[in-house]
Order: C-alpha cells, then structure tokens, then sequence
C-alpha cells in the first residue's frame, strides 16, 4: 500500500454548515473469491475499516467487507461548527493503517 | 609518478571536470540545448519487448489464415455462391441459439435485430433488421450463402463470412436458415434500451481530470516521481527539461510525427522509449508502466492544445496515405477493416457497444479503462480491435500502427486534448 489517499472537501466552511467529504483510497481490494489462472484462490485483502474523525472526536466509521470494489470511494457529509482537523484512517487486513488530515477553517 | 598514475590523475580529472559541466549543464541552459537539438534517439534496439507476446488475459487463438495490418494471408472471397438447393432443412431452435451465441465471434445480434432470437438483449443495428425476413421472399439459397459468404452476392459488405471463415459448419447454417424462415413479425423488445433504434447514444459526462473520478490521474504524479529519477548515469528528465509545463505546452498535440532517423511515425509512446534510453538510460519500454505513465503526462500537460500534426510534408502525406489504405483492409478471421465499424457502421450499436466516428476517438488518449482497471494508449487500443476481430496483432511499436496513428490524428485535427481520458 504505497498509494496515498486522495481527500476532496472545503478548505473553508461557515459555522454550521454541512459539507461533503469525498475520500477515495486507492487498494486492490482482492474479495478472495477470485482464483488465479492455476486454480488457486487468490487471497483476501482489503481495507476492513476507515474511521473519520474531526477534532479528535469521531465523525463517520465504516466496516467494509469484500463486496466492496477496488480503490473504496466513500463519500459523506459532517456539520462543522468550528476550525479543526480532520483525520481519516484506513485500515488493511494485513493491520496496516493510514492515515491522512485535513484542515478546515470555520468562520 | 608513474606513467600509469599519470594517466589516471588526469583521466580522473577529466571525470571531475566532466561532472562540473554536467552539473553547470543542468538548468536553463540545458533548456535551451534541448530545445535546439534533435532528440537524442535510441535508433538499434526495438521499443516494445522482443518477441512480442500478446498480453495475459487476451484471448490466445491462432489467426495465422487471415490478414493482419503487418501482412496479407487470407484466402480470396469465392466467387459465386455454393449451389445448395432450395430444400435447406435445419433445427430452428437451434439456430436461434447460434445467432444469440457470444463465443461464436459476436454473433448474428452484434448487428441485427432478429424477433426475439435466444430472448437475448442488446441487438445491435450496424445492419438490417431481420425481423420479417422470413416473408421477404428470400429462396433457401440465398439465405445459405449470405450466411455462409456473404461476399458472393455483395463484394463491399462488412458481414463476416461466417461459413467460409469456420465459425459456422454447413449444418449449423442449416439451423441458422431454418429460423431465419421462421421471422415473420416485428421484433417486440423486452425493453426500451433493447430497441437499438432508439437506445440513446453514450455520453461521457465523468470529470476525467478530477483525481477522485480517475485513477488514470494518479499517473500524472507517478510520472512526475519517474521525471526527477535519477538513472544510473545520474541524470533524470529534469536535467535537461526542468521546467516541463511551459516546455510541452502543446508538444504531444503535436504527435505523432514522421521520424527520418528510423523511417518511421513515431508516437508519443515510442518516442519515451527511445528517447529515455538514449539520454537518461531509462529502459521504459512502450507498454510498461512508466512508458503509460509519461505518455499520460506528456499528453496531460497539452491538455487544451488543439490536435495539429504534419500533414503537410511528403513524408507524412505518404504515412497518412498508407494509414488510409490500412484502416480499409480486412483483417482476421471476422474480415473486418477499420472503416467497417468507424466508417460504413459509425453511429450504430454492435450488440451493446456504440461505434463512434474516427473524430472523437483520439483526442482522450492514453485513457483510464473502467471495465479494466487499467490506462490503455492508443497503441494497445489498436491492438485489441485487432484481437476482437480475430486477427493477429502487430507489436506496439509497429510501422503499421504509425502510419495508422497518423491517418486518426489527422482525423481528430482542431480536437482539444483531455487526457487522460475515461471511458468504460
């Protein structure tokens, strides 16, 4: 996993907005159904959890199971009521988490 | 000192003084070298693996019998039609599953409408629909032999000669006549998207250049990273083009281009190849990751430059003549040449897929593949029509591909380059 997340969201916002936040995290995401052309099936390995938070509290979690496609798009909103951080973390099967902030300011 | 230690100081000093200018080289004056220059060249080894070998995952047939675009090998059309009577007795049934048959080279939907033939979806309508053709008077004969080849009664037609080609045995034709006979009413569709008549034409309406929406833009930065890569020689793309943006604003809407040293056109594609490895050393061969991944970029950075080749100059008129003759040739074991699909059937569906125009079909290239996962340039483009097709593909860097390449950008001339694209 030496991709690095791609984050889209405002660098500014007002207080009490509500804003987008789209993130796309690029990753194989093999489901482990596939088999390789010998016959053998290729091994699971995906992003298993991708956790928000702003400000050190917790914003949007999600557990992703094998269904979901390669490089996992997860796209929601947050209402922000003062300038902070963001913080994203996804983490792969294998334990290896990254991570990636960004800030905002709230006016 | 001895003369041996003579010789090495000096030699020694020689790589020291060599080094300074290599350094004093690097920035505005190298700049301004290379852009007087002509590009450094690698004119001996090939650009594309050696031997070429098809990629894994595409289809491994023998299509040695029929015409590539490198050479000609199919038999010659016959020249009247078979005399099979007027007492064709086949399984309709069966027919009926063999024109809907996907493994059978595309099938009789790909461009027909047939009834409910297989109740399969997506007919396509690069030809008639044959709905009613049970009651168009039709005699055994004929039908057998269109299908069989359709050559014999129509010398320009873009239909496969599914009998004479091998895709069909005589018996199976047999099948295919009977239900043909048995087509005596409109086709009612399952649904509206199935009437190809009425199925709206594709529109390609995603952000390609937003990093979110296509991966492919994770190449402009990859390639970015390869730019400033030092080679085992020590210098990198930078040393000599350190300020990229400015320098390449419009130098891949000038591509491809007529190439004396190698009696050839030469892609962007190919010219990375060469020109990499005789500069830096870089071995980025067309069709490897980084080759993919500078073409997105040297194109990336023209974005908006309108598309504006050599057409001019005898030796790209000529390329482009010959591009010309080669985008009619039929090739493979479905026949089929370039201007069959983006030409004779342009604006029509084959079974699911849209055939575009040759304008329209370059300006997005090298493009992000959705189904695929994958960036394709134009060169693999053109190697998987072929292998669709049934014909044996040419290696990347084939002569024939760049006079084809030339003949399309000549096509797609006043286009604005969006690269890289997404498409399906």
């Amino acid at each position: 996993m030496a991709e690095k997340p791609r984050l889209k969201l405002p660098k500014e916002a007002k207080k009490g907005d509500v804003i987008e936040i789209k993130t796309l995290m690029p990753h194989i995401m093999e489901s482990g159904q596939r088999k390789d052309k010998d016959g053998k099936t290729i091994p699971r390995k995906i992003i298993n959890k991708f956790t928000a938070e702003f400000n050190g509290k917790p914003v949007f979690s999600a557990n992703l199971d094998p269904a979901i496609a390669a490089n996992p798009y997860l796209q929601f909103s947050a209402k922000v009521e003062e300038s902070g951080t963001f913080k994203f973390t996804w983490t792969d099967d294998d334990g290896t988490v990254i991570s990636a902030e960004e800030k905002i300011t709230v006016s | 000192m001895t003369r041996a230690g003579m010789w090495a100081g000096s030699a020694a000093i020689a790589l020291i003084v060599a080094g300074a200018f290599a350094v004093v080289a690097a920035g505005s004056r190298a700049n301004a070298q290379a852009n007087k220059r002509e590009a450094p060249l690698e004119t001996k080894d090939a650009a594309s693996v050696q031997p070429w070998k098809r990629y894994a995952g595409w289809p491994a047939r023998d299509e040695s019998k029929y015409n590539t675009l490198g050479h000609l090998a199919t038999a010659p059309a016959p020249t009247a039609p078979r005399p099979v009577g007027n007492q064709v007795i086949g399984d309709a049934a069966n027919g009926g599953k063999l024109v809907a048959d996907r493994n059978r080279g595309g099938s009789c939907l790909a461009c027909h409408v047939m009834g409910q033939a297989g109740n399969a979806d997506l007919p396509g309508n690069a030809a008639p629909d044959l709905s009613e053709i049970g009651n168009a008077g039709r005699t055994d004969e004929w039908l057998f032999n269109y299908v069989y080849d359709a050559r014999v009664y129509n010398p320009e037609t873009i239909m496969p000669p599914w009998g004479s080609h091998g895709f069909f045995t005589d018996p199976e034709i047999n099948d295919i006549v009977a239900f043909l006979k048995t087509l005596k009413s409109p086709a009612v569709f399952k649904t509206a998207l199935d009437d190809p008549n009425k199925r709206p034409a594709p529109v390609e309406k995603r952000d390609n250049l937003d990093a979110i929406e296509n991966p492919a833009m994770w190449a402009v930065e990859k390639a970015q990273e390869l730019w400033n890569l030092k080679s085992a020689s020590g210098f990198s793309c930078n040393t000599c083009h350190s300020e990229p943006q400015a320098t390449f604003k419009t130098w891949a809407a000038s591509m491809p281009k007529w190439e004396p040293r190698l009696d050839k056109v030469l892609g962007v594609e190919e010219f990375v190849a060469r020109h990499a490895k005789a500069t830096t050393g870089a071995a980025w061969l067309m069709e490897t990751d980084e080759n993919r991944a500078l073409s997105v970029y040297l194109h990336f950075l023209a974005n908006g430059a309108p598309i504006a080749i050599d057409t001019s100059s005898a030796e790209a008129k000529a390329a482009i003549e010959r591009g010309k003759v080669l985008s009619a040739r039929k090739v493979g074991q479905l026949n089929m040449a370039c201007t069959d699909c983006h030409g004779k059937a342009a604006n029509h569906w084959i079974r699911g897929q849209w055939l575009g125009d040759p304008k329209g079909q370059y300006d997005h290239f090298p493009t992000w593949r959705t189904s695929l996962l994958a960036i394709w340039d134009i060169r693999q483009r053109f190697q998987w029509c072929q292998v669709n097709i049934r014909a044996d593909e040419l290696p990347p860097d084939a002569k024939e591909y760049g006079d084809l390449e030339l003949y399309l950008a000549a096509q797609n001339e006043g286009l604005k380059l969006s690269v890289p694209g997404i498409r399906h």
